[in-house]
């Protein structure tokens, strides 16, 4: 497709001496979640560390908006355009909540203030512990923040690690609304265990086993399936 | 009483110079994970520096920004030649900056010849001042004041500019600062450069107050701004304060009163600390300490 | 592999031998005393690659247990008479204190990291020297003392230097053999084991630190019998033998022979102290050579940098390389062959 924002192409990624990934194709249009779906150990992190630049692909190429940009270093790619919520959502913890926003920030132009109004008007909590340690924070409120965080600066692309890990319910479902706004104004790739989650948000899905993507197709079509669920996720 | 806020003022000044050292030392390794055990020699460096440039231009401030020049450029190329090959091996990274450090010490003495090298103060800083029945040096009270604005002036920068905040962050967590699209080598070396240079104005501080300067003083002050950064707590510049005065002030009482145990109640105050409270007295999370 | 190590045996045995003809050819005193130099800091060196090499502890301090043994044995030949049954109690007490203190400081901070052991070592060994420079009354302060050997019986005692040189060779040779037999044991396997990933081995149910322990302990042991070496072969002792110095030489030797083969220390030990002297008598064509540190730490930082194996390490892994080649073309000639 012409206006493909994110592609990789036959992928390969070793950590140490552990082939992780193997010849992942994976592709990702403008103005969709893109849900990574898959078991723990699958290599669904290690995928958006790959296209992050944080683990260095040995071979194949990841294209973002047309440009490749695998051999680049994380803060050229980030620079590009990519926001990234890690697992344990990154938050550096003696800094606070307002530290936090502002390490992330590329530029302070106007149109950054309007888009950090609009985040703290999704996330009233984090405008009310403004102050306090990001350490300190509930996870949901980490995970809040993390998010706002990779929203706040002008990016093309988000990539959100397992927002839900560890979260209840109440908390997920906060999330998950928050996610479907940004949707919005933003494109996104997911990875997430939790299929509630996914089927929500998600327009289109790839299933990673082992490495190897093994099926992909648009989210309809997975919530049909009951076999292709119960198969790869676990769930009846 | 006078003895007591004389031996109080001489080892604040110390721990100032202590201090000096130790602060760009716990940076460097709270943000890198980089030891680096050649820190002290730039110590050395500023001293012979400042010396030299003090004798040359008869400006003993012209000496400070020459101490401070030469920590800039060595800081610069240790980064560059020493440490970037080795990122990521601790091992190595001991092995390769202790051998630089006898390469920086020997340097030394080729440039500035083997002797020992006398250093004198500026007219104005030199004599004291009499409250009372208290004397106190002038150039000790003027390495306070120095130590003091330096501390200052770090703990708002950290506080305040971006920069500072990014250096913070990095000391946490170095990985997602580069996702947060920071290039955090750059931010490094000028952490490195900075660090070795507040390290070569420590000298050229220092060697007014002693009076000679030798090229094995880095190896001596080195050890000695481990154990400030070790009791203070990797990465924490007001724990390296701290750490810095309380081993200036136990090794000026106990140098007056058992002048052969200072060495020995610093080590001990360090063996204490280790293995009751690894972290430091100011522990900064992110920071691998075990 | 039964059959290259015999082989490696065989040729460490020759030059063992020759080393013992040596002294009929070339016996100048400073030759005799230079080789000495060579045997006992060749011991110290394999003691630190004991701890370097096989087990990636790194340390700042390990002066003192050779300054452990210095003391040792002169201070109990100052006090005592000059009879073999005390130079024996000198060694003996030298290998236990050695053995003790190790034991003691490996206690207190093997479970640290790496730079934190490094810089609580060098803490210890600067008390260490601390100690002697301040207990005049036992150590004689920084003068240090000289101290008398029992004498040798008959034509031995006309020649003592060949005689202290045969001893340390012999000590050498012993104790390069038991080392090398102590890493190829299934303790010396562990212990490499723990040098590449030590949260792996912990996870297999073994405990790092005994291990780390004992090596330690061993390692202390053979180094304050170098210092014993040492102080009978200059039949002097001063606070010297504490130095940083000596640690940084048992460094220099590891590194640029090859950490963790047990031979490349000796042969660095051979490099360095045959360099020192050569390049000090330089001193008198360039004062450059009176810096002559400066050319090791150079030589020192590039191998750090880019033959981290050091010269044995590099030789090796080349050897093999040539090996691996060799089978490779036997087996592609056999597989012509049998087309």
């Amino acid at each position: 497709m012409e206006n493909t924002l994110l592609k990789l192409e036959q992928i390969n990624t070793h950590i140490e001496q552990f082939h992780i990934l193997h010849n992942i194709d994976f592709e990702v249009q403008p103005g969709e979640v893109t849900v990574l779906l898959g078991r723990n150990g699958a290599g669904k992190t290690t995928t958006l560390r790959t296209i992050m630049g944080l683990n260095s692909a040995t071979n194949g190429t990841v294209q973002f908006k047309g440009e490749d940009i695998t051999k680049l270093p994380p803060y050229h790619i980030a620079k590009r355009g990519i926001g990234y919520v890690p697992e344990d959502q990154g938050i550096f913890y003696d800094l606070s909540v307002g530290e936090n926003m502002r390490v992330g920030m590329r530029q302070e132009d106007d149109a950054t203030k309007e888009r950090m109004d609009w985040v703290l008007d999704l996330f009233p909590d984090l405008k009310k512990f403004w102050k306090k340690p990001g350490g300190q924070l509930s996870g949901g409120q980490k995970q809040m923040l993390s998010i706002a965080r990779s929203y706040v600066n002008d990016n093309d692309l988000l990539l959100i690690d397992e927002p839900s890990k560890g979260l209840a319910p109440v908390v997920v479902e906060k999330v998950i609304e928050s996610i479907e706004k940004m949707k919005e104004k933003t494109t996104v790739v997911l990875v997430e265990q939790n299929f509630y989650m996914a089927s929500r948000l998600g327009d289109r899905f790839y299933i990673l086993d082992d490495g190897i993507t093994v099926h992909h197709g648009d989210m309809e079509q997975l919530r049909e399936d009951e076999e292709l669920k119960r198969k790869y996720l676990g769930i009846a | 009483m006078e003895l007591i806020i004389n031996l109080a003022i001489n080892g604040i000044a110390m721990g100032m110079l202590y201090f000096l050292i130790a602060c760009g030392l716990t940076l460097i390794f709270g943000l890198m994970d980089v030891l680096n055990f050649s820190h002290g020699a730039l110590f050395a460096w500023g001293a012979y520096v400042g010396i030299w440039a003090f004798d040359v231009t008869e400006s003993f401030v012209i000496g400070l920004i020459a101490a401070i020049l030469a920590g800039l450029i060595l800081g610069l190329l240790t980064e560059l030649i020493i440490i970037k090959p080795v990122y990521g091996n601790h091992i190595q990274q001991i092995l390769i900056t202790l051998g630089f450090m006898l390469v920086l010490a020997e340097l030394l003495k080729v440039v500035f010849g083997p002797d020992i090298m006398a250093a004198s103060r500026p007219g104005y800083l030199d004599g004291s001042w009499s409250f009372g029945d208290v004397t106190v040096i002038k150039y000790r009270a003027f390495i306070i004041l120095i130590g003091l604005l330096i501390f200052i002036g770090i703990m708002l920068v950290l506080k305040f500019t971006k920069v500072g905040l990014i250096v913070r962050a990095g000391v946490m967590n170095k990985e997602m600062v580069q996702a947060l699209g920071i290039n955090i080598r750059l931010v490094f070396i000028g952490v490195f450069m900075v660090g070795s240079a507040l390290a070569a104005l420590g000298g050229a501080l220092f060697v007014p107050n002693s009076g000679v300067a030798y090229a094995e003083m880095g190896m001596e002050f080195g050890i000695y701004a481990f154990i400030v950064v070790i009791i203070g707590g990797m990465g924490s510049v007001p724990g390296s304060l701290v750490a810095a005065l309380l081993v200036g002030l136990s090794g000026s009482f106990m140098g007056y009163y058992y002048s052969d145990l200072s060495m020995v109640v610093t080590m001990i105050l360090m063996f204490i600390i280790l293995i009751f409270r690894p972290q430091g007295l100011f522990q900064v999370s992110g920071v691998s300490n075990k | 592999m039964i059959k290259k190590i015999q082989r490696s045996t065989w040729i460490y045995l020759a030059v063992a031998f020759l080393l013992v003809l040596l002294p009929f050819f070339k016996d100048e005193r400073w030759f005799l005393f230079l080789m000495i130099q060579v045997f006992t800091f060749g011991i110290f060196a394999m003691s630190y690659d004991l701890l370097l090499g096989y087990t990636g502890i790194i340390s700042f301090g390990h002066a003192m247990f050779f300054g452990i043994g210095a003391y040792s044995v002169g201070i109990i030949l100052d006090r005592m008479e000059a009879s073999y049954t005390s130079l024996l109690i000198g060694i003996l007490v030298a290998a236990l204190l050695g053995g003790l203190v190790s034991f003691i400081a490996g206690i207190l901070t093997l479970k640290l990291k790496n730079h934190f052991y490094a810089m609580l070592t060098l803490a210890l060994a600067s008390m260490f020297l601390f100690i002697a420079e301040k207990w005049r009354s036992v150590t004689h302060g920084s003068d240090g003392f000289t101290f008398r050997l029992p004498e040798l019986p008959g034509p031995l005692e006309d020649h003592r230097n060949i005689t202290i040189y045969m001893f340390c060779l012999v000590m050498m040779v012993l104790i390069f053999f038991g080392l090398r037999r102590l890493t190829e044991s299934p303790l010396g396997k562990i212990l490499v084991a723990i040098r590449e990933n030590e949260g792996r081995v912990e996870s297999l149910g073994f405990r790092i630190m005994p291990y780390k322990v004992i090596i330690s302990v061993i390692s202390g042991v053979v180094a304050s019998f170098a210092g014993v070496l040492y102080a009978i072969s200059i039949r002097f002792v001063g606070t010297n033998v504490f130095a940083i110095d000596v640690t940084l030489d048992a460094l220099l030797m590891t590194i640029i022979g090859g950490v963790g083969t047990l031979v490349g220390p000796i042969i660095g030990a051979g490099i360095i102290e045959f360099a020192h002297h050569y390049l000090s008598s330089l001193a008198d064509v360039h004062w450059i050579f009176e810096r002559w540190i400066i050319l090791f730490g150079i030589v020192y930082i590039l191998a750090v940098i880019f033959f981290p194996a050091g010269i044995v390490g590099t030789i090796k892994a080349k050897l093999h390389k040539r090996k691996h080649r060799k089978i490779e073309a036997k087996q592609q000639n056999a597989d012509k062959m049998a087309s």
